[in-house]
């Protein structure tokens, strides 16, 4: 047990590529942490250092006390589950799994007892213990990656993209399954996804990287309800939230590019009036009304908004349309009505409006 | 799914086998029918008459003790230069397959000497290692040690070995680089992980993944040892000296070529090819029961 801390960790590679800039960010002991955000990133390169196989150009990376930049992977007392497995093919499951044991020199029976141990806690049937990887179904081979991870009890496990792999339904179970099984060993965790639904659902603690930076630290909810940047906004969320551009009024007003004027709520009044701004609006909070009732009821004043396409989900709709000029997606429950024109009205909440200075993209 | 190609054309089918097939008629099944049918017969000096003796050639052949000289000149030829070749290549794909700069360039000078000929090879290792003249041998000299491949059977042997060593390490490190570069990085990456030091991680991953290509190569070297050093044996040594690095396939040449013994020669060569064709299948028989993961 350990935490993991990193102080302005950065990889410069040879021909003068910066992949990260200067990360820092503390794992507390038996957290989960998810690294996460768009190919290329730099979440993987990251991990990597962490784990040892990428070489750390500069900063420091500490597992509990000790700081193990020139430690070898092997001394690192981690251990990592690959995105393809990356199981020995020539070994049964059992060798497999005892690999990591036998270098160790752990005693036979003692190996025994863990894999059966590590077997029994991913519900892997004694009778696959000897087959080889080959013989094994996607799932299987990914438990068994888990198990080789789990027999060693080491101090910190890392996920590199384990799911990637797995059809659609087997992913979100074996998603629960790696929560659950951290929940129960209480081993701090670090684990890299590019799915923003597996971010939010696995972590304690999200770590959203763009371009080799972090934009934003913290709880899954609180980056989903503040996202401090533009980036964050748009990543996190499924469809993602919508941005409409225009100017700040007054601290209560953002006048859009098309005239229309929608409310905000916030501390806004150190912000310049005429600043040029982007509202991000999350597709489940704009409200679908007939055109004008808005401004009866003191919400915002309807919006109209063209449709183009209504994607049925089962558990809801989402309409996907213009708004102001920018493309506008707004999710809807199962039973809510929606007028059969071809314009529809929309209303915004002024607590649903995110405001973000369109220079910097930082939230204001 | 596998496809399968329909001919409904009755003779396409043959027609399109039938160069492969011309090629292994005319360039394998006639002389090695041709070779079995002499071996029954016994010619004159001038080839003239030949008469059939049955299997004499054959029990002649096996009462003859440098047959058996030539069977255990072979054995240790075919293990040094299969071991050696194996290992050296092995050594050096292993450093090749590094992340280094020139790797290419590195790897490029590597293969090389496979495109050298084999009598060429012999030639270059006469000029290495003549006893008064070769820039090799006085160095051996030089340290006292009473080098003359001439004149000592086992100097001869051990330069031959060295010659057709030399000469087959390019092939075999080709397919050693190939067959690392096939092996997952990641797969190392998780032994390094799971613990695994340097040697470690290559005796109990790296080798044991290799293996298809390893067992490959040893059948690939034994034949090629059997046959394709001829011109090596024949350039630098010409099976001396007393016969100290006669080879079966050299003493095949010997016999027929030289000594006018076509038969014997020819029977020599069914048993050589007998041989050949029982190491191979054994081998490969090893290694689809092996070589599975």
């Amino acid at each position: 047990m350990a935490d993991v801390q990193l102080a302005e960790v950065k990889k410069i590679y040879p021909g003068g590529f910066t992949a990260i800039h200067g990360v820092s960010f503390v794992v507390p002991d038996g957290g989960f942490c998810v690294l996460v955000g768009p190919s290329g990133c730099g979440k993987s390169t990251l991990l990597r250092m962490i784990a040892g196989l990428e070489t750390i150009t500069s900063g420091d990376i500490r597992i509990g006390e000790r700081v193990v930049n020139q430690l070898e992977p092997t001394e690192r007392d981690i251990a990592m589950v690959f995105q393809n497995y990356a199981l020995y093919p020539h070994m049964s499951v059992y060798d497999n799994m005892a690999y990591g044991l036998r270098n160790l020199k752990t005693p036979k029976s003692e190996i025994e007892s863990r894999v059966a141990e590590a077997a029994q806690i991913l519900e892997l049937d004694t009778a696959l213990l000897s087959r080889k990887p080959r013989q094994l179904s996607g799932g299987q081979r990914q438990r068994v990656a888990m198990g080789r991870a789990i027999v060693r009890k080491p101090k910190v496990f890392l996920f590199d993209e384990p799911l990637s792999n797995l059809d659609a339904k087997l992913r979100v179970q074996m998603r629960i399954e790696i929560r659950r099984l951290q929940r129960r060993l209480q081993t701090t965790t670090i684990y890299v996804t590019h799915d923003q639904v597996e971010a939010m659902t696995l972590a304690d603690m999200l770590v959203v990287l763009n371009a080799g930076r972090t934009e934003q630290i913290g709880a899954p909810l609180e980056l989903y309800e503040r996202p401090a940047t533009l980036f964050v906004a748009g990543f996190l969320g499924s469809p993602p939230m919508n941005f409409l551009k225009g100017t700040l009024e007054s601290p209560a007003t953002v006048r859009l590019d098309d005239g229309t004027a929608i409310a905000c709520e916030g501390a806004y009044a150190a912000v310049p009036r005429g600043a040029r701004v982007v509202a991000g609006v999350r597709p489940e909070r704009a409200i679908v009304r007939p055109l004008g009732e808005g401004l009866a009821k003191g919400l915002a004043k309807g919006l109209a908004m063209k449709v183009d396409l209504i994607e049925e989900l089962g558990v809801g709709r989402l309409v996907h349309g213009q708004l102001a000029g920018a493309p506008m997606t707004v999710a809807i429950g199962p039973d809510q009505q929606l007028p059969a024109s071809e314009t529809i009205g929309i209303s915004i909440p002024a607590d649903a409006v995110h405001l973000f200075d369109a220079e910097s993209r930082k939230r204001l | 799914m596998e496809k399968r190609a329909v001919f409904s054309h009755k003779f396409l089918p043959y027609l399109l086998l039938a160069p492969q097939l011309a090629i292994t008629i005319v360039f394998f099944y006639l002389p090695a029918s041709q070779a079995l049918r002499q071996s029954f017969f016994i010619e004159d000096a001038f080839g003239t008459t030949s008469n059939f003796v049955g299997l004499e050639n054959y029990r002649y052949v096996f009462a003859d003790p440098s047959y058996y000289k030539a069977i255990v000149t072979t054995a240790i030829f075919a293990a040094a230069v299969t071991i050696c070749s194996l290992s050296f290549a092995l050594l050096l794909a292993v450093m090749a397959d590094r992340e280094i700069k020139g790797a290419t360039a590195y790897r490029t000078l590597l293969v090389w000497p496979y495109a050298v000929a084999p009598a060429i090879a012999g030639v270059l290792f006469i000029f290495l290692f003549q006893p008064s003249l070769g820039m090799l041998a006085r160095g051996l000299t030089a340290l006292g040690i009473d080098w003359n491949p001439l004149l000592d059977g086992k100097q001869a042997l051990l330069l031959v070995i060295v010659a057709a060593t030399w000469k087959q390490i390019s092939y075999n490190f080709l397919f050693f680089l190939a067959g690392l570069q096939a092996i997952p990085k990641s797969l190392i990456e998780a032994a390094a992980i799971d613990g695994a030091r340097p040697w470690r991680r290559f005796f109990t991953i790296i080798f044991p993944l290799l293996s298809p290509t390893t067992f490959f190569l040893v059948a690939v070297n034994i034949v090629y040892v059997f046959f394709d050093t001829f011109g090596i044996i024949d350039a630098v040594t010409g099976g001396g000296p007393a016969q100290a690095t006669q080879t079966l396939v050299y003493k095949v040449y010997n016999d027929g070529r030289l000594g006018g013994d076509l038969g014997g020669s020819a029977a020599q060569s069914v048993i050589l090819m007998l041989i050949v064709v029982a190491l191979t299948s054994i081998q490969f028989r090893f290694v689809d029961r092996r070589v599975n993961y």
